[in-house]
């Protein structure tokens, strides 16, 4: 690995904590970070190249129509707890807005001549490592309420490119990448250590773990954060997926759902990681490649698996709780009766980025629980503040900790005795704002309150 | 030739010309940009359905209101007075009717059959002074609220200012402004039309084009997601 | 020959001293000056010796002599002329020729520093073969009886601002008296004509006083052209309330509508029409259902057409528009083509 170093002071780069609950890092006092050696003018001339590879029709035609209302601040967890300016989601674009006028837009030569607008600095780019990172979990709420129509949530997963490309993205992000790119793992789930987990859990909790099947009509995936720190979701798929009698099966050559490639803001390694996938659901001849709780996960394979493959996908692309919504339709899932009354807090990859909307809800009513909805829900509801690699970027935690105020407010006013969610990223940010708050309400998953409740046919 | 003359002559043509000269650059500089095709199943196929962002995205959603309500009424007062006073004035009119005669042969009475009515001046009035009212309380929003105080820059002052002249000067030479001679406000006026005509392209005025197209590619790109819209 | 007094000449024709007297009031009225200056006018008119007039008439049409001197029954106005020692009229002169010359030759001599000069129509700067009197050119003619004149009064919009001969593309490259004279006071008297009375009226003042009325910045006397025709304009109201004749004889010009649409120029034309009218006070063009032309205005015959509404401009016309979506879409394809390639450079490094 090349060094990736904490700039302004200098030092040694930190080692990654990676027993811990969550990725640690011994100090992650402020910084700009940066990776590579090269010389400033370079990493500006990356970032530039980078984005004008990146940018097309749809993207230009979002540049060209901000009116600076401001109002995409009002839909920001990050703007609505500090209610600092610079939170401001389309000001997290700014320097590539800028950039974009002078390189790329119509008026370009006009901009450039004259010198309109100045060329991006190399400070900007470090400046706007923390807005771009660390302030935003590209959730997509500003999306919603943008009066023109602005999907500025895109923009800034573009925007990222520009800052791999630079060099200046957070040091987890950036060392949690290339683990994955290297190791096949973000998180250490190795196919080593996976297919010994498998095996672990087949045995402790008696259930059938298909492994590397060549044939196969479902090729499941799960999310490094299930297989280390929520292992119940990898035994919950097993046990479901055999009771509805599913040929299906997990795959070392492709069983990675998570894609830092994707949050991080590296491209090749995002096409790396969904290629991955792909290839294997294609070695075993799936139909239907499951994707498992996890948000971004779906956006990376459901929405931009296709464009990283260059053709259609040959399987169809569900999230588990689509899955499981699909059967419940079909009859084919049975669940025993949940008397408790819950609330569902909406990961923003899958419901409002994603279009899983009622899907989890189908489900929660199968469970029979009375659902009690929080205000704002579905497709407005307020972001975990975990998302987009912010729950792994420790620079950011203070901030985190105070949009989480936004969720435990949410979820305490439905007095729902079962907070319940279908990602697992969700899951950890709710449960390091547990731990950090001492909150006493706990973050269930879906998949597992489905697997705890099926009704067997044999007792 | 006088400052009337000028400004009802050259300077209208000229500033005409540079309008849709400008606005078919920067139209077509970004449409025809490329564009890579969404190869990802759909989940809705009828992708345009999600035009009809373009008439949803008009009012926020009730739980962004809070924050945003006082931009949005206002936003409405001034456009909805604006474009009241320019396209059912009388003397409007009229320059309308002869741009379409000059470019179509017929004024558009002779094309549809119909006329094309003209509000009592009265509530042109009314409905300007509101306009300048809405453009006042959102230039002082723009210097005290301290989200747009960050994100403005001098389009953002410039275009209020092209945008509130014309407003300001019509009403004057309108009103005929005691002690000031018609003919010169009449110059004003028109002057500071062809002034808007000329930045509009440049501007964040393009608005009135772009808000199509950014709303509709983002409704049809989220419809066919089923994203919430 | 000594002329009678202005006096003595009205009373030989009859004229009444009560008559007289409403005539020096009225005038006072129509100056702007309060009614007590009336009793002032009468005595300056009683004692004023007939002051010497020539009347240069270079490329006009004759119509402000016309107006002028219409006469429609014995007015006092043409009495005024007849009260002036007008030496030089082509129109009203009884002699003509060589004669004719040498009796302006000698007014001008004899009242040197004195006379009143009056010129209609404009003065050709181009071929001065355009316009001449006995052989010699305008503008020569001009400038030789400007040098003895105590003023100028510029009569007519020819004469005040170049008319009709200076209307593009103004082939004898007319121009108004105050380019050629610099050195002595002009008064515009501007109409395409003038009304009759403006004419007296500035006379009277200037018999009275000794000097010229207020002038507005093109020269005009204040008191006729200091309002608008709109602004006096007995429509107004139609306009206010949006009531418009749409096309001649519609209902709405029956019924005595705002002409704004039908080209009026009433908001830019400074001149008395409506508050003066014409012929004795009948009526004048908007009243008789025409809109106004401004003819007393500038350039006004090069101001779009007289039935286009003042708020339609030269905006330009189909080629026009189709030369700026040319420019525009080659543009437009130029700068995205520009990018494009960008882009294409971009990935292959």
């Amino acid at each position: 690995m090349t060094a990736s170093t904490g700039q302004p002071h200098a030092r040694k780069p930190e080692p990654l904590e990676f027993d811990k609950p969550r990725v640690s890092i011994a100090t992650p006092e402020y910084r700009y970070d940066m990776q590579g050696e090269m010389p400033e003018a370079e990493r500006v001339e990356r970032a530039m190249k980078s984005f004008v590879k990146d940018f097309g029709r749809t993207a230009a035609i979002y540049m060209e129509s901000c009116i600076h209302c401001g109002m995409c601040a009002e839909a920001c967890h990050f703007y609505e707890v500090t209610k600092d300016p610079k939170y401001t989601p389309i000001w997290k674009l700014e320097p590539f807005k800028q950039a974009y006028k002078r390189e790329y837009g119509p008026f370009a030569v006009i901009y450039r001549a004259l010198n309109l607008k100045q060329k991006v600095t190399v400070e900007q780019l470090q400046e706007w490592q923390q807005l771009i990172y660390d302030s935003c979990t590209v959730c997509g709420r500003c999306s919603l309420m943008c009066p023109m129509g602005i999907d500025i949530a895109s923009l800034v997963s573009q925007a990222r490119h520009g800052m791999y490309a630079a060099g200046l993205i957070p040091h987890e992000l950036w060392a949690v990448t290339e683990r994955a790119r290297l190791e096949g793992s973000p998180l250490g789930a190795t196919p080593k250590v996976f297919k010994d987990r498998l095996e672990w859990l087949a045995d402790d909790h008696e259930v059938e773990i298909p492994l590397d099947e060549p044939d196969a009509d479902v090729l499941c995936a799960m999310s490094s954060i299930e297989i280390m720190k929520y292992p119940d979701s990898v035994v919950a798929t097993a046990r479901i997926m055999n009771h509805l009698g599913v040929r299906w099966t997990f795959r070392l050559d492709g069983y990675e759902a998570t894609n830092f490639g994707l949050l991080s803001g590296n491209a090749a390694a995002q096409k790396l990681l969904t290629m991955k996938i792909i290839d294997a659901a294609v070695a075993c001849g799936a139909r239907t490649v499951i994707l498992p709780e996890c948000g971004h996960a779906y956006t990376a394979l459901r929405w931009m698996g296709a464009n990283m493959y260059g053709q259609p996908l040959p399987f169809r692309v569900m999230h588990i709780a689509e899955f499981l919504a699909e059967q419940v339709r079909e009859g084919k899932l049975r669940l025993k009766r949940v008397a408790k009354s819950a609330t569902f807090h909406d990961p923003c990859q899958v419901v409002r980025r994603g279009g899983a909307i009622e899907a989890p809800r189908e489900v929660l009513k199968a469970l029979g629980v009375e659902l009690r909805e929080m205000y704002p829900t579905k497709g407005t509801n307020w972001c975990c503040g975990g998302g987009g690699g912010v729950v792994a970027n420790h620079r950011a935690d203070e901030l985190r900790y105070k949009t989480f105020k936004l969720k435990m407010e949410q979820i305490e006013e439905t007095g729902a005795e079962l907070p319940v969610t279908t990602c697992a990223n969700c899951r950890q940010t709710f449960d390091d704002g547990q731990a950090h708050f001492k909150w006493d309400h706990k973050m269930h998953s879906l998949l597992e309150l489905v697997a705890d409740n099926l009704i067997e046919d044999e007792s | 030739m006088d400052l009337l003359e000028f400004a009802r002559g050259p300077a209208l043509q000229w500033s005409i010309s540079i309008f849709i000269a400008g606005v078919l650059w920067r139209l077509l500089g970004v449409f025809l940009l490329r564009s890579k095709k969404d190869l990802s199943e759909p989940r809705n196929p009828a992708a345009w359905k999600g035009l009809r962002l373009i008439a949803l995205r008009s009012w926020p959603r009730r739980e962004f209101l809070e924050g945003t309500a006082f931009g949005e009424v206002m936003g409405y007062a001034f456009h909805v007075g604006f474009l009241v006073s320019l396209f059912f004035f009388a003397p409007h009119v009229l320059f309308f009717a002869d741009v379409a005669r000059g470019l179509i042969g017929t004024d558009l009475r002779g094309l549809v059959g119909f006329g094309w009515p003209t509000l009592p001046n009265g509530i042109i009035t009314l409905l300007s002074a509101i306009s300048v009212a809405a453009l006042l309380a959102v230039l002082v929003h723009r210097l005290v609220n301290p989200v747009k105080r960050l994100i403005s820059n001098f389009d953002d002052y410039f275009s209020w200012f092209v945008t509130f002249a014309p407003l300001v000067t019509g009403m004057a030479a309108f009103a005929h402004l005691a002690g000031w001679p018609y003919e010169r406000l009449l110059a004003y006026h028109l002057l500071s039309v062809e002034l808007l005509l000329v930045w509009f392209p440049f501007g964040k005025l393009m608005h009135a084009f772009t808000i199509f197209a950014a709303r509709g590619a983002t409704g049809m790109l989220f419809e066919r997601k089923g994203a919430s819209l | 020959m000594s002329a009678p007094l202005v006096g003595e000449l009205l009373r030989s024709r009859g004229v009444t001293r009560r008559d007289f007297m409403n005539f020096c009031t009225s005038t006072a009225l129509l100056l702007g000056l309060p009614a007590s200056m009336a009793p002032r006018f009468a005595a300056a008119l009683e004692q004023a010796r007939r002051p010497s007039v020539i009347w240069l008439p270079f490329q006009e049409c004759t119509g402000c002599t016309e107006s002028i001197t219409r006469a429609h029954g014995a007015t006092l106005e043409s009495l005024i002329f007849e009260a002036i020692s007008l030496d030089y009229q082509h129109t009203l002169q009884a002699a003509a020729g060589e004669a004719a010359e040498r009796a302006r030759e000698q007014a001008m001599r004899d009242n040197h520093g004195r006379y009143l000069l009056i010129v209609d129509g404009s003065v050709p700067t181009g071929n001065p073969g355009y316009s001449t009197i006995a052989g010699h050119d305008n503008r020569t003619m001009l400038e030789e009886a400007a040098a003895g004149a105590a003023a100028i009064i510029a009569l007519g919009t020819c004469a005040a601002f170049g008319g009709i001969p200076g209307a593009a593309p103004n082939p004898t490259r007319a121009v108004p008296v105050g380019e050629i004279v610099k050195d002595k006071p002009i008064i515009n008297v501007s109409g395409c004509p003038p009304i009759p009375v403006v004419i007296t009226s500035v006379l009277v003042q200037y018999l009275t006083f000794g000097k010229l009325p207020d002038l507005d910045a093109l020269g005009r006397p204040k008191a006729f052209y200091g309002q608008t025709i709109h602004d006096r304009c007995y429509r107004r109201p139609f306009y206010e309330r949006g009531q418009f004749a749409e096309s001649f004889d519609d209902a709405g010009a029956k019924a005595g509508w705002c002409l704004y649409k039908l080209g009026c120029r009433g908001p830019t034309t400074y001149n008395a029409c409506a508050t003066v009218k014409w012929n004795n006070g009948t009526s004048f063009p908007i009243e008789a259902g025409h809109g106004c032309i401004g003819c007393s205005e500038p350039g006004f015959w090069d101001k779009g057409g007289f039935y286009q509404p003042l708020s339609t401009g030269r905006w330009g016309d189909a080629r026009t528009v189709g030369t700026a979506v040319g420019v525009g879409a080659a543009l437009g394809i130029a700068s995205a083509a520009l990018a494009r390639k960008r882009q294409r450079d971009a990935e292959g490094g």
